[in-house]
């Protein structure tokens, strides 16, 4: 298969964050101290290189830099300061921006303006519907049941149909990926059944994220610091998109208190907060390399999650306590974060919660095809005459 | 002729105080206005022509770091009021080197030359000194020694100048010369031995400068000859000494890897053929006589004096060549190829010294073994003949060379002797694996690129992929590396890393450049005057750079340089005047000779 070379394509990915590419003369030192190149596998070199040549449409079918963590070794290592590290990071936002096809995330990494531009707007029209719903047909003094300013009932369905919508464009943004990695960028055969035999790998490296422990062992963090609190943090979250989306009835309802779902929500927010505090004071303090640099999609993904939760707490606190209506005030405040928060799911960062999962188990599809295939070349006899 | 000065745009980093420089200009003759233009990138036309004609000039002079740039705008601005575009004189601080030190007298003295209409160089053309015809040269490795000879042999004095006990440098220490093969020692030995012998050369071993002072054609040299303790002329090198002492340090001339005592002779061909002793470990010397000096009772030709003191020696000489060599990185910074930790990780010092037939191995290729220290009783890691040859060595380029961390430029000669290592460890070595790993073969050379090939024919694994890992995996040591042609990661079993360590300018190397004046680059090596048209001569008369002292280099190209600027000392003997470069004169001077070409 042919490849266009596009020249000006090391340019473009200035903006989303590999600013030294260039400086890479191919000495392969990242890919020896990296933890995670394998045979199959073998970064980050080959993708600073594939870079050099302007091969976008090589780079866009190749997993390569879903398997990196950022543990920062080869940036320590690299005898250029050529920063492959980070340039892998930029090449995840600009696969982000690839596997999606509405354009928008590709705006959102190349201008913090339009991103937070979108957000404010968005938020505004939540806070504004909600608002004139609330007013149209409940009491500001109501949070639950019977008159109640945001009834749990509608909550829940508003819930459900912003979260269709994600699901919608996560799905075929993971059917685009699908499509660009295993069909455009796989020249060899893949068996059926392979999808099946490796499935296991999406639950498990969805709820270990075992690769990213395994980049600690070398690094100068405390005992698998970044990798417990990541995990935390993800755990946090999807436990408490589960209980938002699911059991939103029973979390908002009166003052007795369903222990089942409320020690959910509580653990939930310790990893949550930890999470997020972690991350922001790491990027703060730059102290480790991976959070040196920080591009301008970092900072609204842990900034606007961290007020998310801090209204989520004020809100419960003021529901417990009963002051009902600042309870109900922090409620639509809440609510013009989480909406756009979730509509800007799919072009952002955030997405990396499906393609990372989905990136190991495509990758050990295509080792395990690739290995079949090299045993049956192996064992074809070679006519020679 | 009225005249008006403009300054333009200077770089912030030449440290010109662009105010004073047109204070002074003020006051020159025949000046009628002096603008200090802060206009990026390029000022107005009319703006110009206006000051032309308000002040009725009929000279402009352009001053600042590039004022080329700015002409074409004057150039139109003289046209328009009719002046004659001729007269548009250029002061260029890059051009004529204003910086450095007397960086602000060089500009007034350039900007002084452009208002008088004489081109800089023309006034500041060194006068001629008388030339002392003897010559200092410091440093005596094979730079050195080739320039002495040179100089030696045309008739002239030369004062050779050298630290250790010992001349030779680091080329003694060699086993075999890239591309050819050819034994180091046979090339430099006749040449030391001539050193040694020569009735115009006087050897001052031991010695370092203290002083310098004088002027290009006469400097006055001190030097401070350490004590030797032992006399040079009836010392026959017979080594009862040495058998009796009971001091061991490391020996420097193997590089560290075997011990020699407190009283030692470098090498047994060491020029001068004597013995020394090492005043930081001598019992007696440490202890101000209370203890030991066995060896001056069973010297049978009672040659050593432990009482000597130092020496200082002034020296009147026309000429100084800088000869002072390098060093290698200490790669004990550079944690990832666990020198220091695991025994077998040498650097190319070392193990240039045990493939050396007169070595600690006599030559042999050995892992080390472990031995416990009688009188420590701990166990040491040492090199000894009864050792086990390696049964796989991996040689890693580019250690601390072309990094931006260590040393930001290309060694030069690693390549090669990495290269040359190879082929002695098939040649010495039965049923070995050798495992190259480079990042970019610079095999620059004449006969460079074929022996490259030569390698590659004769079974070596060249691997095009840096290791950045040497690490100990039950109980072998493994090296990961990215094989990059054959698109895979590879993962060998070794016994021996050898390190091609990058290079380093040696450590006086900047005590020396302070006091000559020498200036040096941001590397640390010495400055030449001009890198393509006089690559011998530094910025000061009189003084030149020869060998890796200047950059980098291998041993032909060393050569080649001190034969050339034994040619630029002998030049300077003939002419009769020593030449001193522009930077020798004051302000004052440049100024006198402008005036006096400027009424002429």
């Amino acid at each position: 298969m042919a490849i266009r070379v596009n020249p000006t394509f090391i340019d473009e990915l200035d903006r989303f964050g590999a600013e030294d590419v260039q400086l890479c003369y191919q000495c392969g030192d990242c890919s020896t101290v990296c933890p995670h190149a394998d045979d199959v596998y073998k970064f980050p070199r080959k993708s600073m290189r594939s870079l050099q040549m302007g091969l976008e449409q090589k780079i866009e079918t190749t997993l390569e830099p879903w398997l990196c963590y950022y543990c920062g070794q080869c940036s320590t290592q690299c005898p250029r300061e050529a920063d492959p590290g980070e340039t892998m990071m930029s090449l995840r936002r600009w696969l982000i921006s690839r596997y999606d096809f509405t354009g928008i995330a590709r705006k959102f990494f190349k201008s913090r303006l339009t991103e937070v531009l979108a957000i404010v707007i968005v938020a505004l029209f939540t806070g504004a519907f909600l608002v004139y719903y609330g007013l149209s047909g409940g009491s500001i003094d109501i949070y639950d049941g019977e008159g109640a300013f945001l009834p749990s009932q509608f909550i829940h369905r508003f819930d459900l149909s912003i979260g269709s919508i994600l699901l919608i464009f996560l799905l075929a943004n993971a059917i685009h990926m699908w499509y660009l990695v295993m069909v455009k960028g796989t020249n060899f055969f893949v068996p059926w059944w392979l999808y099946i035999k490796e499935f296991f790998q999406l639950p498990w490296h969805f709820f270990t994220q075992k690769r990213y422990s395994e980049c600690e062992k070398k690094q100068e963090h405390p005992v698998f610091m970044p990798w417990i609190i990541h995990l935390g943090l993800m755990l946090g979250y999807v436990t408490m998109l589960v209980l938002v989306m699911v059991f939103i009835e029973q979390l908002q309802s009166g003052p007795d208190i369903r222990w089942s779902v409320h020690i959910f929500g509580y653990l939930a927010t310790i990893g949550l907060v930890t999470g997020t505090l972690y991350f922001i004071r790491s990027r703060l303090k730059k102290s480790y390399v991976q959070y040196k640099k920080s591009h301008g999609t970092d900072w609204v993904f842990v900034v606007l999650l961290f007020i998310i939760v801090l209204t989520g707490i004020l809100q419960h606190i003021f529901h417990r306590t009963g002051l009902n209506e600042l309870a109900n005030i922090t409620y639509v405040v809440h609510l013009m974060g989480v909406v756009p928060w979730l509509l800007r799911m799919p072009f952002s960062k955030w997405s990396h919660l499906i393609y990372r999962p989905l990136a190991m188990y495509f990758a050990e599809i295509r080792r395990e095809a690739l290995t079949r295939q090299e045993e049956i070349i192996q064992s074809v006899p070679v006519l020679i005459k | 002729m009225r005249t008006g000065v403009f300054f333009c745009h200077t770089d912030e980093s030449r440290n010109l105080n662009i105010d004073a420089i047109a204070k002074y200009s003020a006051n020159l003759p025949e000046v009628e206005t002096v603008q200090i233009l802060r206009l990026k990138p390029l000022p107005q036309v009319k703006f110009i022509s206006e000051q032309i004609k308000s002040n009725n000039l009929e000279r402009i002079v352009l001053a600042g770091d590039m004022p080329g740039y700015f002409k074409p705008v004057f150039t139109k601005a003289v046209a328009l009021t009719g002046g004659n575009t001729d007269e548009i004189r250029l002061a260029s601080f890059q051009e004529h080197g204003a910086k450095g030190e007397n960086a602000m007298d060089r500009a007034k003295a350039i900007v002084a030359c452009a208002t008088m209409g004489i081109p800089f160089p023309l006034a500041a053309v060194p006068g001629g000194n008388p030339v002392n015809h003897a010559t200092l040269i410091i440093g005596a490795g094979i730079a050195g020694i080739q320039a002495a000879l040179e100089i030696a042999n045309a008739g002239k004095q030369v004062y050779l100048v050298e630290q250790s006990g010992t001349i030779g440098g680091h080329m003694a220490m060699f086993d075999k010369t890239f591309p050819t093969l050819d034994c180091a020692a046979c090339i430099l030995t006749p040449k030391m031995v001539s050193v040694g012998q020569h009735e115009m050369i006087r050897l001052l071993t031991r010695s370092k400068l203290v002083a310098v002072s004088g002027k290009p054609g006469a400097y006055r040299v001190k030097v401070r000859q350490k004590a030797r303790f032992v006399d040079v002329k009836s010392c026959v090198a017979c080594n009862i000494c040495a058998e009796v002492c009971p001091v061991k340090v490391k020996s420097e001339f193997d590089a560290g890897i075997s011990l020699r005592k407190a009283i030692y002779i470098p090498f047994p061909q060491a020029v001068p053929n004597a013995y020394l002793v090492d005043e930081t470990k001598c019992t007696y010397i440490l202890s101000e006589g209370q203890k030991c000096g066995v060896c001056m009772k069973k010297c049978p030709k009672e040659c050593i004096n432990l009482n000597e003191t130092d020496k200082i020696i002034d020296i009147e000489v026309g000429n100084i060549i800088l000869a002072t060599g390098y060093e290698l990185l200490d790669v004990s910074k550079i944690e990832q190829y666990g020198y220091g930790i695991f025994p077998n990780v040498l650097t190319s010092l070392e193990f240039e010294r045990i493939t050396n037939a007169s070595g600690t191995t006599g030559g042999r290729i050995v892992t080390k073994t472990l031995v416990t220290n009688k009188k420590t009783g701990k166990e040491e890691w040492i090199f000894s003949p009864e050792g086990i040859p390696p049964g796989s060595v991996a040689i890693i380029h580019c250690v601390g060379s072309r990094n931006k961390k260590y040393n930001p430029y290309c060694s030069r000669v690693c390549c090669m002797y990495s290269l040359k290592f190879a082929h002695l460890i098939k040649e010495k070595v039965p049923n070995v694996n050798v495992y190259e790993f480079y990042i970019d073969m610079r095999a620059f050379g004449k006969g460079y690129e074929e022996f490259a090939e030569r390698i590659k024919q004769e079974g070596t694994f060249v691997v095009r992929g840096h290791s950045a890992s040497v690490a100990m995996k039950d109980e072998h040591m493994v090296v990961r590396g990215e094989d990059i042609f054959n698109d895979r990661l590879v993962e060998f079993n070794v016994d021996m890393v050898v390190l091609a360590v990058g290079l380093v300018p040696s450590q006086g190397t900047e005590e020396i450049s302070r006091m000559l004046g020498v200036q040096r680059d941001s590397d640390g090596w010495f400055s030449e005057l001009d890198y393509n048209g006089s690559p011998t001569d530094t910025d000061k008369g009189g003084i030149y750079v020869a060998g890796m002292c200047q950059a980098p280099k291998d041993i032909p190209d060393t050569v080649a340089q001190a034969s050339a600027v034994a040619a630029g000392v002998l030049g300077s003997f003939t002419s009769g005047k020593g030449i001193g470069h522009m930077s020798s004169l004051s302000l004052s001077e440049i100024e006198s000779r402008a005036k006096k070409i400027h009424a002429f």
